[in-house]
């Protein structure tokens, strides 16, 4: 009879387990390949790739899609980004709430929901963030990936010790795959500077007049609750701004500074002249001083170490023991995106939009950004 | 170049993981190298 040592046998147990738990981990990873559906309103004119704009994105992770609405008369052109940072849900949520309930009148709107479509694909190290959280429709729920800040690493690495940008900023290595660091991008760049080569190559081909670029930032952040614009956009911000405070929206005002470089609001308006707007809403879920990571804190947006330190004044906005839920944040982005139509209009009325059924700011805190979304698949 | 060196390096170390983890013979020791191994194999297949 052949003996086999016990360490041989348990070695050989623990070796299946390995593979057992290397299989299971794989497969929840790799889940956050597959894109979750949008389904755009009857009204979508075209849907294209970003690589029929840059075919250096052809067959790559950051190719992503393109929501084209054209107008019956003729206006402004308005490209609207979601998900240049996947983890900023409230951008990416708007983005995928126009793209499934407008219908454009006057003018061309362009949606790109998940710029940075390979953040989409992870989730930050050490962070324990849910690679999921749901939003209620009136037909159950529906989800979306709550990605990372940052390129998966998978798709491009490694990263430099230092990073010098296309427009020549030093900037910390990781940086290299933060799409908001990389415009005006590169033709023969790594895969996050084609992305933002692509962008702008859109910008240029479909005569892009105005662009919003939808974020989030962490409550203890300096720039929350703010529009920051280019120069060339000041009047239009600032416009904007009353429109917002005549709403009850308390917004603050940020200049795009001249020596920072590589972002949106500066590249855009340097780089392709026209007028560049950011904008920020409050984001516990990926703040330094929150708790738990959990579905419920980036829908609810409820954490007590965030409402705490607000009543110690350590905050840039207030935080209410309530929170900032997910419904006000988009509530606030779609608020603030009519306010900048409707000043873009006062300013310029040959680049004016008419865009019919966005959905009010009001109507989404209280009905829920559910009850604008169109129902799961198989819902 | 780089890619290919790279995964050299992590398919090494993932070989050398599994030559330990039947050569050792405490059984603590062999758990500590399949929690390691894992990570080694999701990263040596490129999926995390």
């Amino acid at each position: 009879m052949i003996h086999i040592k016990s360490h041989i046998v348990s070695g050989l147990l623990l070796f299946l387990v390995s593979v057992g738990l290397s299989l299971l981990s794989a497969i929840q990873f790799m889940r956050m390949h597959r894109e979750e559906f949008i389904s755009p309103s009857e009204d979508l004119s075209s849907k294209k790739r970003l690589s029929s704009y840059f075919s250096g994105l052809k067959d790559t992770p950051g190719d992503t899609d393109v929501f084209v609405y054209q107008g019956q008369k003729e206006g402004g052109n308005l490209l609207v980004l979601g998900g240049t940072h996947p983890n900023e849900p409230a951008g990416f949520i708007t983005a995928v709430l126009l793209v499934e309930n407008i219908k454009v009148l006057r003018g061309k709107v362009i949606i790109i929901p998940r710029a940075n479509n390979s953040g989409f694909t992870h989730s930050d190290p050490q962070e324990a963030s849910p690679q999921y959280f749901a939003l209620d429709t009136p037909r159950g729920p529906r989800l979306f990936r709550y990605g990372s800040r940052l390129t998966n690493p998978v798709h491009q690495w490694p990263d430099p010790a230092l990073y010098l940008n296309p427009s020549g900023q030093k900037l910390s290595g990781t940086e290299i795959r933060n799409l908001n660091r990389c415009y005006p991008g590169k033709k023969e760049g790594n895969l996050t500077e084609r992305i933002a080569f692509g962008i702008m190559e859109l910008i240029r081909k479909e005569e892009i007049h105005l662009g919003i670029d939808l974020h989030e930032a962490a409550p203890e952040y300096p720039v929350i609750n703010a529009i920051v614009f280019h120069e060339n956009s000041a009047e239009l911000a600032a416009l904007s701004q009353m429109e917002l405070q005549l709403e009850g929206y308390e917004l603050r005002l940020e200049a795009s500074p001249p020596n920072l470089r590589g972002l949106s609001h500066r590249e855009w308006g340097d780089a392709a002249g026209i007028q560049a707007i950011l904008l920020e809403t409050t984001n516990a879920s990926h703040g330094r001083l929150k708790g738990k990571t959990s579905p419920s804190l980036i829908v609810e947006g409820k954490d007590k170490n965030y409402a705490k330190a607000a009543k110690l004044g350590r905050l840039f906005v207030p935080y209410p023991e309530e929170g900032v839920a997910l419904r006000i944040r988009v509530a606030r982005h779609l608020a603030s995106l009519r306010a900048l139509l409707k000043s873009l209009d006062d300013i310029a009325p040959e680049k004016g939009l008419d865009i019919d059924q966005l959905p009010s700011s009001s109507q989404v805190e209280r009905l829920g950004i559910g009850a604008f979304l169109k129902p799961p698949k198989g819902g | 170049m780089m890619t290919i060196i790279y995964h050299f390096l992590v398919a090494y170390l993932a070989v050398n993981f599994i030559v330990y983890l039947f050569r050792e013979k405490k059984f603590w020791a062999q758990m500590s190298t399949v929690l390691v191994l894992v990570m080694f194999l999701l990263r040596l297949f490129l999926i995390k």
